[in-house]
């Protein structure tokens, strides 16, 4: 461990290290308003589970590295290549826990919440998503730690946050710079997991009182 | 509040064979329940009962007939609107388990956009109504709660908007027998302060007695098989069916149906304590009940004497008394009393007032002859529930 490399790099790996978290948040956040949309769909008409399944399990099973390279000859060395991989990964694993969730929301709740005239918006805002939750937060926790993780693949059409750090690190034989982009994004994951799920027991007060 | 009539007019429900969905279809149902009454629906498992019960919130939209409530054809409604005037309950509760007690009650005075403060008021005075303490219960979930007293409060979340009419699916289906016993009763001490229309369904025909003001008897396929107040089901079943339903002690079942206060009391020969023996002794001698009853100056008993052992002459005492009969309060209904009267030495029960002063007695013979006679005066509103206080 080379520390005057890391006490004169301070800011550079604190500017990683947020790029790391705006690029992970923006595929995480992005990915979830696809997939809730899609979920509702689903949830609405099995037989767009098919489709929908499908192309998600697709874009999933595509090497990261394989889909980053299919994607530079139409939109660039860019951010938005960068996002584009991201967001396919989160879909999958969002899309099924959120129809999972819905799905799991009792029959005679749904009975009940009909017959005392919700409509299907009210149902949907103040019954079905709430109760939900706990999958929906399980969701968001993988595909939060796999966007993290894949984040660094990134590096190779110029973002990467952390696993730019790491690139370089590697390309220069500094391997201070190669630990630290490991260390903080093992780091980033553990902290944005546990965040997650203190979020998720807020959210869920009913879950713990017994 | 009071209730709306509810009548259904030709009502059928077919389902395609080939379509999946576990509701039974329904028949030509037409029936009218009046304002106020309790009309349940019971018979076996797919007879259509449940079926007939959504069909009136529409929850299930019938395939052909109609359902008017309170005279306005449901389907001419905006269904949440018509929903949000009709309690439901269900066997499951269906309690929002991701909100508190409270929360869970005032659902539907929300969805109807009453201020905070006034759903917060009702929801506590509901909860006092179906005997939760608001203090302790409000801020609870309903997995913290036992079966029936989340049962309660499905029923107070029911109450909540002060529907006209309420549906009830197997409201107690899902408690034990005591705690059940115990719901339905306070349940009917609340019907009678609130007088809703009830629908009613249960597969339980001893419930049905119980709790219905009008059985509605159904069969496999949706059909009614008889429709008429619980008495008149017992004691005349339409067909082979209804019969074999009721269950072959519908005899004993009529006996639930009617308390103490409702048959005309014998009067036994009384005398107290200070009284001529001689003139009581003849009094007695003339009497088809040919037993003195001593009783003390408030009327209530002391216990028998037979006729060998009064006195010739002089007065009577109270040690003279000997054995006594059950004292059947007036509220108790004859089946108990008449499984009273099999285990006494005396075959004759005393009924009694709220002051235990004798009111008269009831034997054993006067229960088994009511029971023979079918064509008997069906208890209803016209027959005073309280007898006079002497």
């Amino acid at each position: 461990m080379n520390w005057d490399w890391i006490r004169g790099n301070v800011g550079a790996i604190a500017a990683a290290t947020v790029d790391h978290v705006v690029l992970t948040s923006i595929a995480v956040a992005v990915g979830f308003v696809l997939s809730l949309g899609f979920a509702l769909l689903i949830h609405r008409d099995r037989r767009f589970y098919g489709p929908i399944s499908g192309l998600t399990g697709v874009l999933y099973t595509i090497p990261s590295l394989a889909l980053f390279a299919l994607l530079v000859p139409i939109t660039g060395l860019s951010l938005l290549t960068a996002e584009i991989g991201l967001v396919s990964y989160t879909l999958l694993i969002l899309t099924r826990h959120i129809v999972a969730g819905l799905d799991g929301v009792p029959d005679e709740i749904v009975e009940s919440a009909d017959g005392m005239g919700f409509s299907a918006s009210q149902r949907l805002v103040q019954v079905d998503l709430p109760l939900s939750m706990p999958l929906i937060v399980a969701g968001l926790r993988i595909a939060t730690v796999t966007t993290i993780g894949l984040v660094m693949i990134t590096a190779l059409i110029g973002e990467g946050g952390l696993g730019n750090l790491m690139l370089r690190g590697f390309n220069f034989r500094n391997y201070t710079a190669v630990y630290v982009g490991a260390i903080v994004t093992v780091g980033l994951a553990v902290v944005a997991d546990l965040a997650i799920v203190a979020i998720g027991r807020v959210g869920t007060p009913w879950t713990r009182r017994r | 509040m009071t209730g709306a009539t509810i009548q259904f007019e030709h009502v059928s429900k077919r389902y395609d064979l080939r379509a999946k969905g576990a509701s039974s279809a329904v028949t030509d149902l037409s029936l009218s329940v009046p304002a106020g009454k309790i009309c349940v629906l019971v018979g076996p498992s797919g007879c259509g009962k449940t079926t007939s019960l959504k069909m009136v919130n529409r929850l299930i939209e019938p395939t052909s007939g109609r359902i008017l409530v309170g005279g306005e054809d449901t389907a001419s409604k905006d269904v949440t609107e018509l929903r949000r005037g009709i309690g439901y309950v269900i066997q499951q509760t269906g309690l929002f388990p991701h909100q508190t007690i409270g929360e869970n009650v005032a659902v539907v005075p929300k969805l109807l956009g009453w201020p905070a403060i006034r759903r917060r008021e009702r929801a506590e005075e509901l909860l006092s109504l179906v005997g939760l303490d608001p203090a302790r219960y409000r801020d609870r979930y309903p997995q913290q709660l036992s079966g029936g007293e989340r049962q309660r409060v499905g029923v107070a979340r029911a109450l909540a908007a002060s529907p006209p009419i309420m549906l009830m699916d197997e409201p107690f289906g899902a408690v034990d027998p005591i705690v059940r016993d115990r719901l339905q009763d306070e349940f009917l001490g609340l019907q009678e302060d609130l007088a809703m229309t009830i629908l009613f369904v249960t597969h339980d025909i001893d419930e049905a007695i119980k709790m219905g003001d009008l059985v509605a008897v159904m069969q496999a396929g949706g059909n009614l098989a008889q429709f008429g107040p619980p008495d008149e089901i017992l004691a005349a079943p339409a067909d082979a069916f209804v019969a074999r339903f009721v269950g072959a002690d519908r005899g004993l079942k009529r006996l639930s149906l009617t308390v103490v206060g409702d048959v005309p009391l014998q009067s036994p020969v009384t005398a107290r304590p200070g009284d001529d023996a001689a003139q009581a002794r003849r009094r007695v001698i003339a009497d088809p009940f040919p037993f003195l009853l001593m009783v003390d100056d408030a009327n209530r008993p002391l216990g028998w004497v037979r006729p060998e052992d009064i006195p010739t002459a002089g007065t009577l005492t109270g040690d003279l008394a000997v054995g006594s009969s059950p004292l059947l309060d007036r509220r108790a209904t004859l089946k108990d009393a008449l499984s009273l009267l099999l285990d006494a030495d005396v075959q004759a029960g005393i009924a009694v007032d709220r002051q235990r002063s004798v009111l008269g007695l009831v034997t054993a013979d006067m229960i088994a002859e009511r029971m023979r006679d079918g064509a008997h005066v069906v208890p209803d509103e016209s027959y005073p529930l309280e007898s006079p206080e002497p």
